[in-house]
């Protein structure tokens, strides 16, 4: 059975990927990371239905997902101005490489992403 | 269709929707948290949240815990600022009455052609968009430890 201690276990565990992947942002290391932030946000849409649906609490807050022009937000992680730059840098190049914004390619499948260049072929079964 | 018309007023306006609603809030003596914020911290992602709005305007969709992700960065901003819970409903509830008297303003003339029918949808989508932050907030303020 699913326990609220499991729910609040299922918020630490994305809460921590989440602020991993906004570190390899703020470090520039953008390869792949939209798709693991796509990944990420089926793991944040679970953790709110199972909170809409009344039976698990938010003792532990999720981090919001988005982080689109939100300094505040980022400082109160704990990225200091270079680091915000970066992160809003990982937007420019998710329009720049797949030439729509980030919240568009969330929706999209995975596999019309991960190019690491324009025109790049997604990875794809061998057969 | 008059969801992408009333989409399109209100995303040419964020910058002036944003400006009153700030105003609306400095001048509310019932909002204390805000003294400590700057402009910006105040302001901070209230575009992004009329953005949001505007999305789902477009394509016509109910707002629900998925998809009222800038509301949710308010909530958990606003919580992380130390502002009262009470407070922060009367911040989304001043952004509520500033978007309808605005959309009631523009939609007043008659140029826009916008009757009661094609508005309705539009004010329904904001309306439960504002109950999902407040829905959220309420969460955030009576469970989060």
């Amino acid at each position: 059975m699913f326990t609220q201690e499991d729910f609040e276990q299922l918020i630490k565990n994305y809460n921590e990927d989440f602020l991993y992947l906004l570190i390899r942002a703020s470090q520039n290391s953008y390869e792949c990371l939209i798709s693991s932030f796509m990944m990420l946000k089926d793991l944040y849409n679970a953790i709110v239905k199972f909170q809409a649906s009344e039976k698990y609490f938010f003792r532990i807050l999720p981090y919001p997902l988005s982080f689109r022009a939100n300094d505040d937000l980022l400082r109160t992680m704990g990225f200091d101005e270079e680091g915000i730059r970066n992160i809003y840098g990982f937007l420019e190049f998710v329009k720049q490489t797949q030439g729509k914004e980030f919240e568009e390619c969330l929706q999209d499948s995975v596999y019309n992403l991960c190019k690491r260049d324009p025109g790049d072929q997604p990875w794809r079964m061998r057969n | 269709m008059a969801n992408e018309k009333l989409s399109a007023l209100v995303e040419g306006n964020i910058e002036q929707i944003t400006g009153m609603w700030m105003r609306a809030v400095r001048d509310d003596t019932r909002i204390d948290s805000d003294a400590v914020l700057s402009s910006l911290e105040l302001r901070d992602h209230v575009p992004a949240i009329l953005e949001e709005i505007c999305a789902l305007l477009r394509a016509d969709e109910t707002p629900d815990p998925t998809n009222t992700l800038e509301g949710r960065v308010k909530v958990y901003l606003r919580f992380q600022q130390g502002y009262r819970g009470r407070e922060l409903a009367r911040e989304v509830s001043l952004l509520r009455t500033v978007i309808l008297d605005f959309l009631a303003d523009r939609c007043g003339a008659p140029s826009m052609n916008v009757n009661l029918k094609a508005y309705y949808p539009t004010t329904r989508i904001i309306n439960l968009y504002m109950d999902e932050i407040l829905i959220n907030a309420i969460s955030a303020y009576s469970e989060t430890i």
